[in-house]
């Protein structure tokens, strides 16, 4: 196993994490993804890279609220996580976590994946 | 599908096949299935080199996309300082990646992220390409930066598709080795603020570069300047101003024909084209020198850019 999936296999471990994924935000690219893989993973990858990178259209070091770090997407059913974890030009990678909403705290499980996720890259 | 063995390595005797259009991916499944290691060598427009080991695709070479010392060193991500101590250090052998790593020149996670991503990009730019011939010889030569464990063939084979899938479903069509994009006067204007890249695309749009050799200059994949450069036709921050003579390159050919409206690219044809960068070696590009990279950034930093428009 390399050692990123090593990595993405301990945000695996948070409670009701169901799929742990590193996104490319410049081409929407599933780098790795540990996890369950339900059907048309790759197209929610390259269509929350793009919402990520309209997000940040809107954040910025120039704007009061600085760049984007993370999103939250709760379904009644769900949570989903996006971690920006580097950012140069138009790209760098994002995590996503799909997270049983019944089975945590949506706050809680993203205080975790911040916890985890500076380890990703390094 | 029938792989071509050659003889192992020191035998000196190579196998090779004509695989015709869309004959690479197959190839590279069956490969997989087989377990083969060594160097698949493809010939064609733009052609390359993939690295083989036990059936997982570690590295390929090609003067389509930008390589991993490209990208690591035109991105900054890597000062040329460190690379250049580590490579002293550490090449011959090939411990490259974890000689970086050790120098905490970068993560071991972001190398791996990166080696992957520039696979993808890589093959992209073979499998959109025209392949003429495809010479598997079973010999070990190692990359400088291989992707340990490498990745599987599918996998990436997939991503391509995907990739292909979203060039044709684009407002804007741009095709990556053809289109040269030009900067409209006075459109631009920082709104999305520093860091985007559209600045430095903005800069490198002169009419004479494609997506292709803009990615080599900033060191980012051939793909995700592709994509960024369609936005920014959509947003009318650039034209297609002229085209590259065509080659024979079935998938983008065909992506961009089904698609893109006529313009004055295809009307103006490829007479006076400069010639595209070529390699050298060490990893430079005659278009990509760090040199033009710098001069890009020093006209940013002193205020060379387009009038605002006053949004």
């Amino acid at each position: 196993m390399s050692g990123l999936s090593e990595s993405l296999h301990r945000i695996l471990e948070i409670d009701g994490a169901r799929t742990v994924t590193l996104v490319d935000v410049g081409t929407g690219m599933i780098v790795d993804s540990v996890g369950e893989e339900p059907a048309g993973l790759p197209a929610a990858a390259a269509s929350l890279a793009d919402e990520a990178r309209m997000a940040s259209a809107a954040a910025g070091p120039e704007r009061s609220g600085g760049d984007l770090e993370e999103m939250l997407v709760v379904t009644p059913d769900r949570v989903h996580l996006l971690k920006v974890l580097s950012r140069t030009q138009d790209e760098g990678f994002m995590l996503f976590v799909d997270v049983d909403r019944a089975r945590t705290n949506a706050a809680l499980a993203a205080m975790r994946v911040a916890q985890f996720a500076p380890a990703v890259l390094r | 599908m029938d792989i071509p063995r050659s003889e192992p390595a020191g035998a000196g005797d190579d196998s090779s096949v004509p695989p015709g259009p869309g004959q690479l991916e197959p190839m590279l499944v069956s490969i997989a299935r087989l377990g083969t290691s060594g160097l698949l060598r493809v010939t064609g427009e733009p052609g390359g080199v993939i690295h083989l080991a036990d059936g997982r695709i570690t590295a390929i070479s090609t003067p389509g996309a930008p390589d991993p010392e490209a990208i690591l060193l035109r991105s900054d991500r890597v000062p040329e300082g460190g690379w250049s101590s580590a490579f002293a250090a550490a090449a011959s052998d090939g411990r490259m990646a974890a000689e970086l790593v050790k120098r905490d020149l970068i993560g071991a996670g972001e190398l791996e992220a990166l080696l992957r991503t520039g696979l993808a990009d890589a093959l992209f730019a073979l499998v959109a390409g025209s392949v003429q011939e495809c010479r598997l010889e079973e010999v070990a030569t190692p990359a400088l930066l291989p992707l340990d464990p490498g990745a599987e063939a599918e996998w990436l084979l997939a991503e391509v598709e995907r990739r292909l899938g979203v060039l044709a479903g684009l407002r804007t069509p741009v095709s990556p080795d053809r289109d040269r994009l030009t900067a409209v006067q006075g459109a631009w204007t920082p709104r999305v603020g520093p860091g985007d890249g559209q600045a430095e695309i903005l800069a490198l749009a002169n009419g004479r570069r494609t997506a292709r050799d803009m990615a080599f200059v900033l060191g980012r994949g051939v793909f995700a300047v592709t994509l960024q450069l369609s936005r920014m036709c959509d947003a009318g921050l650039l034209v297609i101003g002229s085209s590259r003579s065509a080659v024979r390159a079935a998938g983008l050919r065909a992506v961009s024909a089904e698609t893109a409206p006529p313009g004055p690219a295809d009307a103006a044809g490829s007479g006076g084209a400069p010639p595209l960068p070529r390699r050298r070696r060490g990893g430079g590009q005659a278009g990509a020198r760090p040199a033009e990279k710098a001069s890009v950034l020093r006209m940013l930093r002193t205020g060379v850019r387009r009038e605002p428009s006053g949004g």
